[in-house]
């Protein structure tokens, strides 16, 4: 379904001219990039940013596609957006975590997970800009401000034995709510996020958890940095703040902090060639992802993503 | 984490300060003053006809009376001794069609002149942000 979609929006992305504006107007690199989720914004974290070329009074789509590679894991995101007037956000993005890894789990008991496995997340996404303009509004502080869900449904395959003995749901929505505001004489973008959210590691490991464990949703905090270099090219730092819902049940299974859950942060750099190309290149710092099967490793690591957006 | 968030909050007071204050004067200097301005209208209002996304709004227009204005302006949101003494914003823009997409291809070009004109990246963003809230009153298609 999220293939389909994502391969017609690429289309439509290509032909993007002809079908709708002869020319979207936003202004190079100010509709973000795509975030691992789907939505516009920094790499792992939204942005009041509405995403697509797109401004006022136009429709514009972006696909986009990454890679991150970690110790253990490996995760392939891929999604498009639909931008409509620089007001509402509809993202689409699978998720493919390559948990290989957790075959390690039969040892801890009979659960079955076949080597190899993959998790799949499919991530719907809606965003809508509330207030202010993050870029124009150059004399005042106040920000962009936008409100925004995403939807994920977990495909754990053979893991699914183990997100049943941890009691974890395999559906979640998130809630948040984002600012972003670009000090543009300083050529610096700030972005707060704070998201309501139940899910664990973004919800690969599902959402919530059996007692002891913390099933209750939390606002979790997620801060991002950029500093223009130029009009193509942006550096900056991103903290994304979790939810550590799984580890007290860990302790209390006998496991230790075998399921400890950490922040997420990265450093990136994202260079737009063209006015419909963006390369995004990260170093990506995933804290601690299941210790207990990855010999307690901080799971760090590069990601790479393109985005094309129209 | 509280550190994070003080780093984040004096970069933001740091920005704020800034971000309201006027032009250094020192800005002018780097438009090379009004010989400087004068040469930067004269590009910039080539480049207006030319490109496709602003031509239609510039080609008719009295064009000299324009950079003369735009200059006046200019050097005034710079720092330098002039005060624009021309029509508002609002005023000037009222009767035309005019959508945040124009002011952002306007924006482009601005860019591309200062470019041509070897006015540093962040000079251009001192100038650009005296002048983006200005979209206020500029854009009458929202």
């Amino acid at each position: 379904m999220i293939r389909t979609l994502s391969a017609a929006a690429l289309a439509c992305a290509a032909f993007a001219s002809p079908l709708a504006q002869a020319d979207t107007g936003k202004l190079v690199l100010t509709g973000g990039i795509s975030s691992i989720d789907g939505g516009a914004g920094g790499g792992l974290t939204p942005w009041a940013v509405i995403g697509s070329n797109a401004t006022e009074g136009e429709i514009g789509v972006a696909a986009h596609i990454s890679r991150l590679h970690t110790h253990d894991y490996r995760l392939t995101t891929y999604g498009a957006i639909l931008g409509y007037r620089d007001r509402v956000e509809v993202s689409l993005a699978q998720q493919d975590f390559d948990a290989g890894a957790a075959v390690a789990l039969n040892g801890i008991a009979p659960f079955g997970v076949t080597a190899g496995q993959h998790i799949k997340m499919d991530v719907l996404g809606l965003k809508v800009r509330v207030a202010g303009d993050a870029v124009l509004d150059s004399d005042t502080l106040m920000p962009q401000i936008a409100v925004g869900l995403e939807h994920k449904r977990t495909h754990p395959g053979s893991i699914a034995s183990v997100l049943d003995f941890l009691g974890t749901r395999t559906s979640g929505t998130d809630l948040y709510v984002s600012a972003t505001k670009l000090f543009l004489a300083q050529g610096v973008l700030l972005n707060a996020t704070l998201r309501n959210t139940n899910a664990n590691q973004n919800g690969l490991l599902g959402f919530g958890s059996a007692a002891p464990g913390r099933n209750s949703r939390s606002w979790q905090p997620e801060l991002s940095a950029a500093l223009l270099l130029r009009r193509d090219l942006a550096i900056g730092a991103e903290y994304r703040r979790k939810p550590n819902n799984l580890e007290a049940l860990g302790r209390a299974a006998g496991l230790g902090d075998a399921l400890h859950e950490d922040a997420w942060k990265d450093v990136f750099v994202a260079w737009a060639p063209t006015h419909n190309l963006s390369l995004t290149l990260a170093y990506v710092q995933l804290g601690r992802v299941i210790p207990g099967i990855t010999a307690n490793r901080k799971q760090s690591g590069a990601y790479l993503s393109a985005q094309a957006a129209f | 984490m509280k550190k994070l968030f003080c780093i984040l909050a004096l970069t933001l007071a740091a920005a704020a300060g800034a971000q309201t204050a006027p032009a250094d004067p020192a800005l002018y200097q780097t438009f090379g003053e009004k010989p400087g301005l004068v040469k930067l209208m004269d590009d910039f209002m080539l480049r207006l006809v030319a490109d496709p996304r602003t031509g239609p709004h510039f080609k008719d227009v009295n064009q000299v009376h324009i950079k003369e204005e735009l200059v006046e302006q200019f050097c005034q949101v710079t720092g330098g001794p002039c005060v624009y003494k021309g029509a508002d914003m609002k005023t000037a823009h009222a009767d035309l069609d005019i959508r945040k997409r124009d002011f952002n291809a306007l924006v482009e070009v601005l860019q591309q002149s200062m470019d041509s004109q070897g006015i540093p990246f962040r000079a251009q963003n001192q100038l650009l942000a005296q002048l983006a809230y200005m979209h206020h009153d500029v854009i009458t298609v929202r």
